[in-house]
């Protein structure tokens, strides 16, 4: 990753993170956020895409290359997708992803992902919370 | 006369028949160079042709991605196929890119060959072919090169097929000696010197790696999984990679290349062999098969047949997801 691209949090900059969010669910999850007034960091950068299924590794490598400190990636639960079954087969290629990024040596605590439904705004609030703390211990790369 | 030698004269005469017939427009095979440690592929027309190939330790191109220049071809094509070779051959027809009937299989169960990536090839004898060359049995299925002194390039068949091809005959001074470390090693070799780095070592591991790739994108070429008419590292006004020649973007189009290969790789090692920077880049593809037979517990051997369903293309109601 291109340090220079890289916010720098060790000088008091804030981390960017990027949330692809599921058009179905955790899009409408975090508008839900927004109409209940929950608060959380503004270092969330959110995506919306039609499924999770949509998200192609290669859009977190180039996310990681082009500056981000952080990627998320958002779906539906396992059985809820709106597609049917676009997030199993997410489901196994995230799982090799973490793997993949992990032997490239990016740090596996900046790359979260986890099934969000509509109605758990609070519970995506705790996430990319949580997210954004994890990511700034970690500084940049 | 060594194996090699014996082996070779079946290959010339199985493809001066194949051709004399008519049953194949032409025989992939190899041919020497005006180095004694090279050989090219060469495309065998005609039975003149047929006698110039060659079989020695130095056949270290992998053939099978040739076919794919002729999948729509209305003719039948002869292919000399080793393991590796075999297992590309079932990838294409598995992906639909060649049809069985259009490629002639002239099986050549293998010693193993002067490149690296044959240091780890545990699956040696073709799984698929027309006509089986010579027996597999007493091949070893692992461990080292069957034979200590692999080469009948003597000076006398250089000049002879040199003559042929209108190559000048080579000095001995061109040679290189040949790669002494004949032991088999790990089958994920590559991605096991990698995985004990720490996170930081790993990243810097790969930078180098990478500040080193021209991004001529010969792995991509020789590679028979990489069989899309239109790869996306080409689209050039879609911005799906970074055109910049910088580590970072360099990386972006390693990663991305192994996986999109990732649950398909046949593990032939062409992609390394190819890479004109020496880079080790078949780490990558053998970290993603480590990890899917973590993730799945099974063994997992791409292009052992021509009928297999593949990881990421298919999905289990109970797969792990501890992370997510
Ligand atoms: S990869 Fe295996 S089958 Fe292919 S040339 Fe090397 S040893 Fe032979
Ligand atoms: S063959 Fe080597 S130098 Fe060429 S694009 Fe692939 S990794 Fe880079
Ligand atoms: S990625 Fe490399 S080892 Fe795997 S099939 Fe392609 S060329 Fe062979």
């Amino acid at each position: 990753m291109d340090v220079a691209n890289r916010t720098n949090t060790a000088a008091g900059g804030e981390p960017k993170i990027l949330a692809f969010c599921c058009n179905w669910c955790t899009y409408t999850g975090a508008d839900l956020a927004g109409l209940n007034r929950m608060k959380y960091p503004a270092n969330v950068r959110v995506v919306r895409v039609p499924c999770s299924g949509r998200v192609n590794p290669q859009f977190i490598l180039r996310a990681f290359a082009r500056g981000a400190d952080g990627v998320v990636v958002c779906g539906c639960h396992p059985g809820d997708c709106h597609y049917a079954t676009g997030n199993f087969f997410t489901r196994r290629r995230f799982m090799l992803m973490r793997g993949l990024l992990e032997f490239n040596g990016i740090d596996p605590r900046r790359f979260h992902a986890r099934w969000i439904s509509g109605s758990e705004a609070a519970k995506f609030r705790d996430f990319v919370s949580e997210v954004c703390a994890i990511v700034k211990g970690l500084g940049h790369e | 006369m060594n194996n090699f030698s014996q082996q070779q004269q079946k290959i010339r005469s199985a493809a001066s028949r194949l051709l004399a017939d008519g049953t194949v427009r032409f025989v992939i095979g190899w041919a020497p160079t005006r180095f004694a440690e090279r050989t090219t592929v060469l495309f065998a027309h005609t039975e003149a042709e047929a006698q110039a190939l060659v079989w020695n330790a130095h056949c270290t191109a992998a053939l099978g991605k040739y076919l794919l220049d002729h999948r729509l071809a209305d003719y039948a094509v002869g292919i000399v196929a080793r393991g590796c070779e075999s297992r590309m051959i079932n990838r294409l027809l598995t992906d639909h890119q060649i049809w069985r009937e259009r490629v002639y299989i002239l099986g050549a169960p293998c010693p193993g060959m002067d490149a690296e990536r044959c240091a780890g090839c545990r699956e040696r004898a073709p799984v698929v072919w027309d006509e089986l060359l010579w027996d597999a049995d007493g091949m070893p299925e692992t461990g080292g090169r069957q034979d200590a002194a692999p080469t009948n390039l003597d000076e006398a068949t250089i000049a002879d097929v040199g003559a042929g091809l209108a190559l000048p005959a080579v000095g001995a001074a061109c040679s290189r000696p040949l790669d002494t470390d004949t032991s088999l090693r790990s089958r994920f070799f590559r991605a096991e010197a990698v995985e004990g780095l720490s996170a930081a070592e790993k990243f810097s591991y790969w930078d180098e790696v990478y500040a080193k790739c021209i991004r001529c994108y010969a792995c991509r070429q020789a590679c028979p999984v990489c069989s899309c008419r239109a790869c996306y590292v080409d689209m050039d006004r879609q911005g799906f990679q970074g055109k910049q020649h910088s580590a970072a973007d360099n990386r972006v189009f390693g990663v991305t290349r192994a996986f999109h290969v990732a649950d398909r790789c046949v593990e032939c090692g062409e992609c390394e062999r190819v890479c004109p920077m020496g880079l080790p880049i078949l780490g990558q593809t053998q970290k993603l098969i480590k990890e899917i037979e973590a993730l799945t517990g099974e063994a997992y051997v791409q292009g052992m047949d021509a009928e297999e369903e593949n990881f990421l293309g298919a999905f289990d109601l109970d797969d792990k997801d501890d992370f997510l």
